[in-house]
């Protein structure tokens, strides 16, 4: 493999320690239509399904959730500036981390608007809970409701529903615009409130993920259950043609079902192995991405495995993968397995890999196919 | 013989074995992570089955939307058992597709090389 493909994708396992390091569990960054904000809301809520979380903690992280996609929407494209380029796009992310759940959108604003919006933070932080309920009567009845329909009622409402500051950061990126970070956390204990969140490892992720222009990652521990959950998400995005769309998913389902069955855990972390798996999207291709630790030991095997599949095409590769289809004996086989062969098929280019020491026994596998 | 059938689920498909409606069809999507665990009853049945063929035509169904290669694996084993019953019975599979996916058509012709019994791949609409 060449060293540049190797460099090329590397960012996965960067991304992914970043990821690791504050818990993030998924992100999403592109425009926010309804259908986007509806498949997010439903991903959230199998996720807090599965985790038994209480009906109140439940209620709270949708009412905040939905106030957050809302801003997003509201304001992804500043009223008298044209925005271009990466930074446009809006984005969301969600974790659990902290006994809390923690929530954090991003989108760009004038800055011309960064000082009004700096004094509402400021006020609303510094308001206790009755207060805040007074100040949000007031600013209705003094009808000073801005264009957007907002006037900080959002953010009066996202204070109240936490029960914890909001956080936030802006990032310069010209003389007419920012990015706006806001975060907010509703901890499962409700004695429990934040006073302080660094949104730098999220800043510093949110320039990998414009640079390669990444539209969703899920990063978390991977099972069978969460694989059918991310997969119903992603067949609600308004991803490319219906076809396009399919293959995706059926990409998608081995690499994921890979992680599932191969992948390996770092520590005696409970549930599945962890793993990351993100799309981007670059000039009428998109570019799936798994990444997930492997036992150092078998490094070698897979490379080959994967080379001897790149190495092959057409009726060769047609006929390998029938040979390999007949065989039913279990997998303990020295050849490539049938989902390498059948990704590589799928996508109808090479397979794209990458391995990361982490220890003396574990390596972080990333892998990427291009379709 | 009594009638083998599973309900689909978001990963698993619906299996309608069924001799006295004359039903065998197998559709939806298949995804499970552990593919020959969930496809031992069904060569259990079939294999019984083989024991008490019946003597009407059958026809033998795949309507599937997407499978994954652990499922590609079982099902090749059960088009060469359904083979082997061709030859004492007359059997016929049918390979539905649904418009457009390539791949489903491509899957399904792979499968009629490797097998020496009727098999027709037909388009449907959406």
């Amino acid at each position: 493999m060449a060293e540049q493909d190797i460099e090329k994708i590397g960012y996965g396992f960067t991304l992914f320690e970043g990821m690791q390091k504050d818990n993030l569990g998924y992100i999403y960054r592109g425009l926010f239509t309804q259908n986007i904000t509806d498949s997010i809301i439903s991903l959230a809520e199998n996720n807090l399904e599965s985790s038994g979380e209480s009906s109140k903690v439940k209620k709270r992280v949708f009412s905040i959730m939905v106030e957050c996609l809302q801003n997003v929407t509201r304001h992804q494209t500043p009223q008298n500036t044209i925005c271009e380029g990466p930074y446009q796009a809006g984005i969301f992310v969600i974790q659990n981390h902290n006994e809390a759940y923690q929530i954090t959108s991003g989108n760009v604003v004038e800055n011309s608007t960064i000082t009004q919006l700096q004094e509402m933070l400021n006020t609303i932080n510094s308001l206790e809970k009755d207060d805040l309920k007074a100040y949000y009567k007031q600013i209705l009845e003094d009808g000073s409701i801005s264009e957007k329909g907002g006037a900080g009622l959002g953010l009066i409402e996202m204070a109240r529903k936490s029960g914890n500051k909001l956080f936030y950061d802006f990032k310069t990126l010209d003389e007419e615009l920012s990015y706006f970070y806001l975060h907010t956390a509703i901890s499962k204990n409700s004695e429990s409130a934040f006073n302080e969140i660094d949104l730098n490892n999220i800043k510093n992720l949110h320039e990998i993920i414009n640079r390669e222009n990444i539209i969703l990652i899920y990063n978390g521990s991977l099972n069978q259950e969460g694989l059918i959950h991310l997969l119903s998400t992603i067949e609600s995005q308004p991803i490319g043609a219906v076809d396009v769309k399919k293959k995706l998913f059926n990409i998608m389902v081995e690499m994921l079902q890979n992680i599932v069955k191969h992948g390996e855990k770092k520590d005696d972390e409970l549930g599945g192995n962890p793993g990351i798996f993100f799309i981007s999207e670059s000039n009428n291709s998109y570019k799936l991405s798994s990444g997930n630790y492997i036992k150092k030991s078998i490094v070698k095997e897979l490379s080959e495995k994967i080379d001897y599949v790149n190495g092959i095409e057409g009726e060769n590769l047609d006929m390998f993968y029938t040979q390999r289809l007949l065989n039913f004996d279990i997998d303990s086989s020295k050849e490539a397995g049938l989902g390498i062969i059948d990704l590589r098929m799928k996508s109808g280019n090479k397979l794209l890999y990458s391995f990361s020491e982490v220890n003396d026994t574990i390596s972080f596998f990333s892998l990427q196919i291009i379709i | 013989m009594e009638a083998f059938i599973i309900e689909k689920t978001e990963e698993t498909p619906e299996i309608i074995l069924n001799p006295a409606e004359h039903i065998f069809k197998i559709s939806h999507r298949s995804l499970p992570e552990n593919a020959n665990g969930f496809y031992a009853p069904v060569f259990e049945w079939l294999e019984e089955f083989r024991q008490n063929l019946p003597d009407d035509d059958i026809q033998f169904v795949f309507e599937l939307e997407y499978f994954n290669t652990a499922t590609a694996k079982q099902i090749a084993k059960i088009l060469l058992l359904l083979e082997k019953i061709s030859h004492e019975v007359s059997l016929e599979i049918i390979w539905k597709y649904r418009k457009e996916d390539v791949d489903m058509m491509l899957s399904g012709l792979r499968y009629s090389k490797l097998l020496d019994v009727e098999f027709s791949i037909q388009e449907i609409e959406e």
